[in-house]
């Protein structure tokens, strides 16, 4: 089997996965809660389903245009889901909103800059207007993976609860940004030759991402745990290891 | 070429973060509120305690002391730590009360758990700076009269819902 039937195949894969996906999302009316996720799934399915349809009637180029402009309104609906996966997360603390609020800002900048880096250094070899279009793409994905890293690892620090289809979104997102900045990578620093392994590797990636979204939005919410209360012999002998350190 | 290393290490670093991020949310579904003996934690800040020690031992066995302490010390802050996350977890629900006073109390306690995270984090870096430098000190004094009033504000919520069964209030 060559690369381009296995490519062929899995993208009927990926619009079938999306479809079960975007029927979730209307079923269980989910723009009402993650409207910007609903918004991303919806656009992306649409997408799938109308390059499909000019890949078999029009010429290359208006595939070239049409798979662009797709790309460039899905990287902005990227942006407004890790926004809208950030409120969700820092909702009910307002203490700690602030403080990440002002975390988030200066990772933005830090990221942003990054970014303009890896432009302003890949510039030279920017030949025509395909590596022009993948090193901007790369420069947002770096934005886009850097903000995925920031919502887990502050999550991290601040002890705060995923519920689980925010979770499920994040780690969809951040599973076929992370694989995509990889592949970009990659293929600005060997070449086209590379292309069939990229669009392999982009398309399991997004499936995966895809089976991830649809698992976790049907999975049940997990009950929230009782506290289990410390046996009272765990607590003295903890206390007497310390006492014994003290008196040491 | 440099470039193209940085970005791949960046990608790698995302795929390493949310793989810990689904085994420790696996491991936290199983999360226990441990209690904290605060007697203990405070004999073990004491700066008084820690300036005799200066003063009697030499340098090397003072160096070698505090560190140890150090790392129980860090134990502690971390277990402070889990239990304000636990706190925090815990308080979601309560939060949405239908009765207003619930809802108060929960969003009150949701706060200042929310601040003694931010304190665990600095403590920990504090103590970090101790711990490569023992000379140092810098106390993470607030840690402990803020853990006080959030166990009384837990006690308060738990007695205004006497129907839930989380032992909360008397763990930590």
């Amino acid at each position: 089997m060559s690369i381009e039937s296995t490519i062929h195949g899995l993208w009927y894969v990926q619009i079938a996965l999306q479809v079960i996906l975007s029927s979730v999302v209307i079923g269980r009316k989910a723009w009402r809660e993650l409207p910007g996720f609903s918004a991303y799934i919806l656009f992306a399915t649409s997408a799938s389903l109308g390059k499909y349809a000019i890949s078999r009637s029009h010429s290359g180029i208006t595939y070239f245009y049409a798979y662009w402009i797709c790309e460039a309104i899905a990287i902005v609906l990227g942006l407004v889901v890790v926004r809208e996966i950030f409120m969700k997360l820092f909702a009910p603390h307002l203490a700690l909103r602030k403080l990440a609020t002002m975390i988030f800002r200066v990772g933005i900048i830090v990221l942003v800059a990054f970014g303009c880096a890896v432009m302003y250094a890949q510039a030279p070899d920017a030949q025509g207007w395909m590596k022009t279009l993948l090193i901007v793409e790369e420069a947002t994905r770096i934005v886009e993976v850097g903000l995925i890293m920031f919502l887990f690892l502050s999550s991290g620090a601040f002890g705060l609860h995923w519920r689980q289809n925010i979770f499920g979104i994040a780690l969809g997102l951040g599973i076929f940004t992370s694989v995509e900045l990889v592949m970009l990578a990659v293929r600005l620093h060997l070449g086209p030759s590379v292309m069939g392994a990229f669009s392999l590797a982009r398309l399991l990636a997004f499936e995966l991402s895809l089976m991830a979204w649809i698992g976790y939005l049907l999975a049940p919410e997990r009950a929230t745990s009782s506290a289990d209360v410390p046996k009272r012999a765990q607590l003295e002998q903890w206390n007497q290891a310390v006492m014994e350190l003290i008196s040491k | 070429m440099t470039i193209t290393v940085l970005v791949i290490a960046l990608a790698l670093c995302a795929v390493v973060l949310l793989y810990t991020a689904v085994r420790s949310r696996r491991k936290q579904s199983a999360q226990h509120v441990r209690a904290v003996d605060l007697n203990a934690f405070r004999t073990l800040m004491d700066r008084d305690d820690e300036l005799f020690m200066k003063e009697k031992l030499p340098r090397s066995k003072f160096r070698h002391l505090k560190r140890q302490r150090i790392r129980v010390i860090v134990r502690y802050v971390r277990r402070i730590a889990a239990n304000a996350s636990a706190v925090l977890h815990m308080g979601e629900a309560a939060r949405v009360s239908s009765t207003s006073e619930v809802a108060e109390a929960a969003a009150q306690v949701m706060e200042l758990a929310g601040q003694i995270r931010v304190q665990c984090l600095l403590a920990l870096m504090k103590l970090s700076l101790e711990y490569v430098m023992p000379s140092l000190q810098l106390t993470p004094a607030m840690l402990v009269p803020k853990y006080l009033i959030l166990r009384e504000n837990v006690k308060r919520l738990s007695s205004l819902q006497p129907q839930t069964p989380v032992p909360l209030a008397t763990a930590i």
